[in-house]
């Protein structure tokens, strides 16, 4: 197992709150799809997530970015993003 | 035989579509519809996967000048694919993607023409011509085909224009958030613009970050077709959007106080439509003003014994509504809640006992039930499965279902259960579910 960040572990507390999982944060692997067969989030989820990392850190999320699919591709990826745009 | 024009107005150099800040005349358009006429195969129907709202009008119209059929697939997943291609096996696909479906040929949209035609005429459609055919999925665990005549697609996108008092001189953008094969989205942003000489944003903004760079990068004044799940995101994110003439909303009801928090921050007007597949878009209400609904032009409500019935001049006959609505004379009504099978998740309505019946269909399981569980919050409330599946696992159902239904309905969670609390004629109450899941609640609680 990949060892996780301390900011990787805040985002999967996150996840996992604001989309109301039933999985453990620490089990998320860092590497493992967001979406699809991985944790099998969806579009609304994609939405809900943008909102709460938008009042947590003041990371605009967007889609017509080139970096967006790969953002969202794995906890890992998604904290790489919002550690370099993050207001707060 | 009478017919009515693809197009409510027609000139060459009025723009259609804006697509990176580039304009698409309507004269272009014509060009290109005519163009992909002359290369469509010869075959009655046709799955328009296109994602490009252009390109999917294009192929629409094209096929339209050829008299054939736009299949709207219920959702993308490979299962429902593959029903419709089976069901309309002589049909082809139109991709401007890397998506195709197996069963069918698919064909790549082309780029578009190069330079327009002025000497086109804009087509004449049979107005009883099937032109679209969207489909609902009901108690069977087959989708259900409901057919729209030219006819019936133009009254409505009039009638909704005439309601929002849409003037063609002052050309209104549309930016819309809602895909364009879905029954809204396809009147909202397909419909409504072709009808009254308005444009259209080609892409389809997510986050509100997305919908303020498409906002952006139309001229106004705009119009934002949408959902409550985006004028929240977008409410929540207080986003700095530029001037918005005025917001539709459907899908789900828009609470009022958001619709209020909406008007004031983005300094607009906020609809909402209501309809359903069977019938189309058929009453709009200003949210901040009034609980009530009034019908469209032409459509009259009427009581019967099974519940309220519609009827517009355009459809074969009256159509009950799957909601619970209380008249309020011919033109008006209040709606009180959705039926008891029928779920909205936002914005992908679905059957209940549809989704059960897939659930108990998936190799292993005995027993299997879907429900919604009461709404709580002001977030997407999902949907809640049980089954009855020993030596399964949890991920193993999940991955099946993900190939027959669309991800907005897997439940969140799927409680794998040793059996399911029916009672003694063998249903399963809304009131033994909650209990179950209370239960299922305390023990997790008490870590058991």
């Amino acid at each position: 197992m990949s060892d996780v960040s301390p900011l990787e572990a805040e985002v999967a507390k996150l996840i996992v709150r604001t989309l109301t999982l039933k999985v453990d944060p620490a089990h998320i692997q860092p590497e493992e799809p967001l979406f699809g067969d991985g944790l099998g989030l969806d579009s609304i989820d994609a939405l809900e997530l943008s909102l709460a990392i938008s009042q947590s850190y003041g990371h605009q999320i967007r889609s017509d970015d080139p970096d967006t699919v790969a953002t969202f591709a794995s906890l890992r990826s998604l904290c790489q993003s919002i550690e370099k745009h993050r207001t707060k | 035989m009478n017919t009515a024009a693809l197009l409510g107005l027609y000139r060459t150099d009025r723009v259609l579509a804006w697509e990176n800040g580039h304009p698409i005349t309507y004269g272009h358009f014509l060009s290109d519809v005519g163009a992909l006429a002359d290369l469509l195969p010869e075959k009655p129907t046709v799955i328009n996967l296109a994602d490009n709202r252009y390109r999917f009008l294009v192929g629409f119209a094209a096929a339209l000048v050829r008299g054939q059929t736009t299949l709207l697939p219920p959702s993308r997943t490979p299962g429902a694919l593959a029903q419709i291609a089976r069901e309309y096996g002589s049909s082809y696909c139109l991709v401007d993607g890397t998506e195709q479906v197996e069963q069918l040929p698919s064909y790549q949209l082309p780029k578009g023409t190069e330079s327009p035609n002025d000497k086109l005429k804009v087509p004449q459609i049979p107005i009883d011509h099937p032109a679209l055919v969207a489909f609902t999925s009901g108690s069977t665990g087959r989708p259900h085909p409901h057919s729209k005549t030219w006819g019936s697609l133009i009254a409505v996108a009039r009638s909704t224009g005439t309601r929002l008092g849409l003037k063609t001189p002052d050309q209104m953008t549309v930016v819309a958030t809602v895909p364009h094969q879905h029954m809204y989205g396809f009147e909202a942003s397909m419909m409504l613009p072709i009808q009254h000489g308005m444009a259209f944003h080609v892409g389809r903004p997510l986050f509100p970050e997305d919908v303020r760079l498409a906002l952006a990068d139309v001229p106004s004044p705009r119009m934002l077709v949408t959902t409550p799940l985006h004028i929240r995101a977008c409410v929540t994110a207080r986003s700095r959007l530029p001037p918005v003439e005025c917001i539709l909303s459907a899908t789900a009801p828009l609470p009022s106080s958001l619709a209020k928090q909406a008007e004031t921050l983005f300094q607009t007007r906020v609809y909402e439509v209501y309809g359903f597949t069977e019938a189309g878009s058929l009453a709009t209400r200003r949210t901040v003003a009034e609980n009530t609904w009034h019908v469209l032009e032409g459509i009259t409500l009427h009581q019967e014994s099974a519940g309220c019935s519609m009827q517009a001049p355009y459809l074969r006959g009256p159509i009950l509504f799957p909601d619970l609505v209380s008249l309020q004379g011919p033109h008006r009504f209040v709606l009180h809640g959705r039926g008891t099978d029928l779920v909205n998740i936002g914005g992908h309505r679905g059957s209940l006992s549809d989704l059960s019946q897939k659930l108990n269909e998936i190799e292993g399981v005995q027993d299997g039930v879907f429900f919604l569980p009461d709404e709580t919050g002001t977030s997407v409330t999902r949907l809640i499965a049980f089954a009855v599946a020993p030596g399964k696992a949890a991920e193993h159902i999940l991955s099946a279902l993900r190939t027959v239904i669309d991800p907005m309905f897997l439940p969140r969670p799927l409680h794998l259960v040793p059996h399911l609390p029916r009672n003694e004629t063998g249903k399963l109450t809304r009131a033994a579910l909650l209990g179950l899941l209370q239960e299922l609640h305390k023990e997790e609680r008490h870590g058991t």
